[in-house]
């Protein structure tokens, strides 16, 4: 698909470490840190045999920019995914441009929570909220969860 | 193992679209119980930077196994995600072979109520529940 090079209006490509992130990507994100929007533009490879967006390539995308606004509020600090809840409400297609601005809810000393509402063309069309963890420095191993 | 290998024949379900895109994901025997089972194997393409397997990628070969389990028998039926909730157990490694058990808790007219979990040498990796919600072929 020629759609992947495309720029998207007012977003800049996301810079991704994780391989699995590059592999679904690319991803566009606008504005500051701590206030940050992100978008992905559905392709052919996001797709199941319907041809509608697949809940997992959502999953991934939600994990991806919670954890990014994550990061924004703990200035990198290693944290984990400890637990996501999702809504699918409405279905999406290739060509669509599905954005979110993650919003961070509560921070206590170990937890974060964050929540966000998916939106094409303004619609909602998946809602996700997600329980991090604060990891201790030099504990990122042994520790639960899925490092994101 | 490897997942698919001759050694643990299994059939490949990840042919289309985003599941071919992760995959390879296989179906195994079902357990007695009519726990449904499938698998893969991590790879690189699956990983974050910290060297475990990214959280997007269990979550979606979750949705996968609930997805096909919830088809079951009724092949002809359209399916989709309507709520799927994902607890993260405990991280999983580069090539450890990642298997799915879902059970149907429930099936109902028009949607499925489904659980399950990722397991990677009997360790818990992710609980989830799912709900699908079915839209009978006219």
């Amino acid at each position: 698909m020629s759609d992947l090079a495309l720029p998207l209006t007012g977003f800049a490509p996301m810079a991704l470490a994780d391989p699995f992130e590059i592999h679904i990507g690319p991803v566009f994100e606008k504005g500051a840190r701590g206030s940050r929007s992100f978008a992905i533009r559905i392709d052919e490879r996001h797709v199941n045999r319907g041809g509608v967006l697949h809940g997992g390539m959502l999953a991934t995308f939600a994990d991806l920019a919670l954890g990014a606004a994550v990061f924004d509020a703990t200035d990198g600090a290693p944290s984990v995914t400890l637990a996501m809840q999702m809504q699918f409400l409405k279905s999406a297609r290739a060509g669509d441009i599905v954005q979110v601005q993650p919003l961070l809810l509560r921070r206590t000393r170990a937890f974060l929570f964050v929540r966000g509402d998916f939106t094409v063309e303004d619609e909602a069309i998946f809602t996700a909220m997600s329980t991090w963890k604060l990891l201790d420095q030099g504990h990122i191993d042994g520790d639960s969860g899925t490092n994101s | 193992m490897q997942a698919g290998s001759e050694d643990d024949p299994c059939e490949e379900i990840s042919l289309v679209g985003f599941n071919r895109h992760i995959g390879p994901i296989f179906l195994l025997a079902p357990e007695d119980d009519g726990t449904q089972r499938y698998v893969f194997t991590a790879r690189e393409i699956h990983m974050n930077a910290a060297g475990t397997v990214h959280g997007g990628m269990l979550m979606s070969f979750m949705d996968v196994a609930m997805s096909k389990t919830a088809r079951g028998a009724s092949a002809t039926s359209r399916l989709s995600t309507i709520a799927l909730s994902c607890d993260f157990v405990s991280p999983a490694r580069f090539g450890e072979r990642i298997e799915a058990r879902v059970r149907i808790r429930r099936r109902a007219r028009s949607v499925v109520f489904l659980s399950g979990e990722l397991v990677a040498e009997e360790r818990t990796l992710l609980i989830g529940t799912g709900l699908w919600k079915v839209v009978p072929s006219a």
